[in-house]
């Protein structure tokens, strides 16, 4: 019984991470931009792509793969920025129907270009850890240990950095902080950006573990989107508690009850939480 | 005396509404001026166009010689900044952060943490409660803390819109004293706009006395404060 306790843990906190890379950058678009990003799954997806591409096309060392992919994903950020959403800023509706379509181009381009079977992606290590009953396979630690790392390095730019500071207050006050000089123009395509490449990075860390189709982004997103709903739309801190909470209490339903009453007892905490405080776990109250 | 802001003609709207009608007024270098005048009389609106935040339609914003562009950003480049009514601080970052981003645009690093020393100096509750997240605050201390914001971006011209607002009386008059040494110290262009028409014009060399969008009357403080145009309408005597 304690194993299955503590490995419900670990695969709990292995989904957190997971749903933590995902709501980030959802809801630093929300927060900075005040846009809501349904494509935001499709970057998993791409990044995903990316990840096969350069381990299986180009032959490139996976760490190296992964580097590329978040270059690209902060590039494509900054274009997908000017083109599609800058038009729609301050009118939050527009910018979502926007999004909605550039997630149909996305996904359908990624249909044409690679078609609809699911593609198998070689594993980057083999093999489990053990202690005692306690099993991890070492393709999981792996996925756990760069994801942890690459958000230990998100949070110090953003608490450490001046452009992380202008960021967070941006969020806070748009206009206070254009007064004091933050440029909007530099800052939008940045907090995109960034977003958007922790999602592909996340799509990149599980292509090993779930395989790679044009398919793929659409559970990443809603499970970003609850996270972020449940934390409070644009906090932060509300995101990371709300991501952990989501990871083990699926990991634990999962294990305790069925894996299909997980998604049930997902959406019935959320209606829960919804209805305690509205604004979410961490969230402000709309002025 | 030399005028280091000066306001030419201006003409603002909010939609279809008129809110300033041809406001002119200087402000004069190394002191302070009182901007006064009850509340839709237009003063912020006075202020948010001095910040490139409203574009005007007609009228024109001088810091010195230097003509200011009406777009965020601009005027902080030629040393102007701003203590926003409500404060509007940073509220989930700590004080320190917002003051750190108060000198966003100043590369200066020496002259930054010298603006620093000083901010604490004139208000050393900042210094003690500068882990604190500026949003958990008290009315006053954020007070403190957004003044302390605009002075970070060493200003020339600061820019204070209703400090008294929400606050105590016995932190605005503690505000009031520092804001008059703050000016005398560095010799800055401070213009206070307030509904509080005693405080303002006590601590203001001049002030400009504004209704429904216009101009009525300009005076030193002191003229002002006796005028009984302003002592009815202001100050309830």
């Amino acid at each position: 019984m304690s194993f299955l306790i503590a490995q419900s843990l670990i695969n709990g906190v292995i989904l957190g991470t997971l749903y933590l890379l995902m709501a980030i950058g959802f809801t630093l678009a929300f927060g900075v931009m005040r846009i809501v990003n349904f494509a935001h799954g499709e970057f998993y997806m791409i990044g995903a792509f990316c990840a096969l591409i350069g381990v299986t096309w180009l032959g490139l060392p996976y760490p190296v793969t992964l580097a590329l992919t978040i270059v690209f994903a902060i590039l494509m950020g900054a274009v997908v920025e000017r083109l599609v959403f800058r038009p729609f800023r301050n009118d939050e509706l527009s910018g979502m129907i926007a999004s909605l379509g550039l997630a149909m181009i996305l996904q359908h381009g990624a249909l044409i270009l690679f078609g609809p079977d699911p593609q198998a992606f070689p594993a980057m290590v083999t093999g489990v850890f053990k202690w005692g009953a306690l099993i991890v396979p070492k393709s999981r630690a792996l996925a756990l240990g760069i994801g942890i790392v690459i958000l230990l390095i998100f949070y110090l730019f953003l608490m450490h950095t001046r452009h992380g500071r202008a960021l967070r207050a941006l969020v806070q006050d748009q206009e206070v902080a254009a007064v004091f000089g933050v440029r909007l123009e530099i800052m939008y395509p940045l907090g995109l950006g960034l977003g958007i490449a922790l999602a592909a990075v996340a799509g990149g860390l599980m292509a090993p573990l779930f395989g790679v189709s044009p398919f793929i982004g659409a559970t990443p997103l809603l499970k970003a989107f609850i996270v972020v709903i449940l934390g409070g739309l644009g906090s932060i801190p509300g995101a990371a508690l709300a991501a952990i909470l989501l990871g083990l209490i699926e990991s634990f339903t999962s294990s305790f009850i069925s894996a299909s009453a997980a998604d049930i007892v997902t959406f019935a905490l959320v209606i829960g939480v919804l209805l305690v405080r509205p604004a979410g776990l961490l969230g402000r109250a709309e002025a | 005396m030399r005028s280091d802001l000066s306001v030419r003609n201006l003409v603002v709207n909010y939609g279809p509404v008129r809110a300033l009608h041809g406001v002119s007024f200087d402000v004069p270098e190394g002191q302070v001026a009182a901007l006064v005048g009850s509340n839709g009389a237009g003063k912020s609106t006075v202020l948010k166009s001095i910040c490139g935040l409203l574009k005007p339609v007609e009228g024109e914003i001088r810091v010195g010689d230097e003509l200011l562009q009406p777009r965020p950003g601009d005027p902080l480049r030629h040393g102007v900044a701003l203590s926003p009514e409500g404060r509007r601080l940073f509220g989930q970052l700590s004080v320190e952060e917002n003051l750190i981003m108060g000198s966003y645009a100043v590369r200066d690093k020496a002259a930054r943490r010298e603006m620093m020393d000083r901010v604490y100096g004139y208000f050393p509750r900042l210094k003690e409660r500068r882990r604190q997240m500026a949003g958990s605050l008290s009315g006053g201390e954020q007070q403190m803390c957004a003044i302390g914001r605009a002075l970070m971006a060493l200003p020339r011209v600061l820019l204070l819109d209703e400090p008294s607002l929400g606050i105590a009386p016995i932190i605005v008059a503690e505000l009031a004293v520092i804001i008059e040494e703050i000016s005398r110290d560095m010799s800055m262009t401070v213009l206070l706009v307030e509904q509080n028409a005693q405080m303002a014009l006590s601590i203001a060399a001049t002030g400009v006395v504004l209704e429904t969008g216009s101009v009525v009357l300009t005076g030193t403080g002191r003229e002002l404060l006796e005028s009984p145009e302003v002592r009815a309408a202001y100050l309830g005597t």
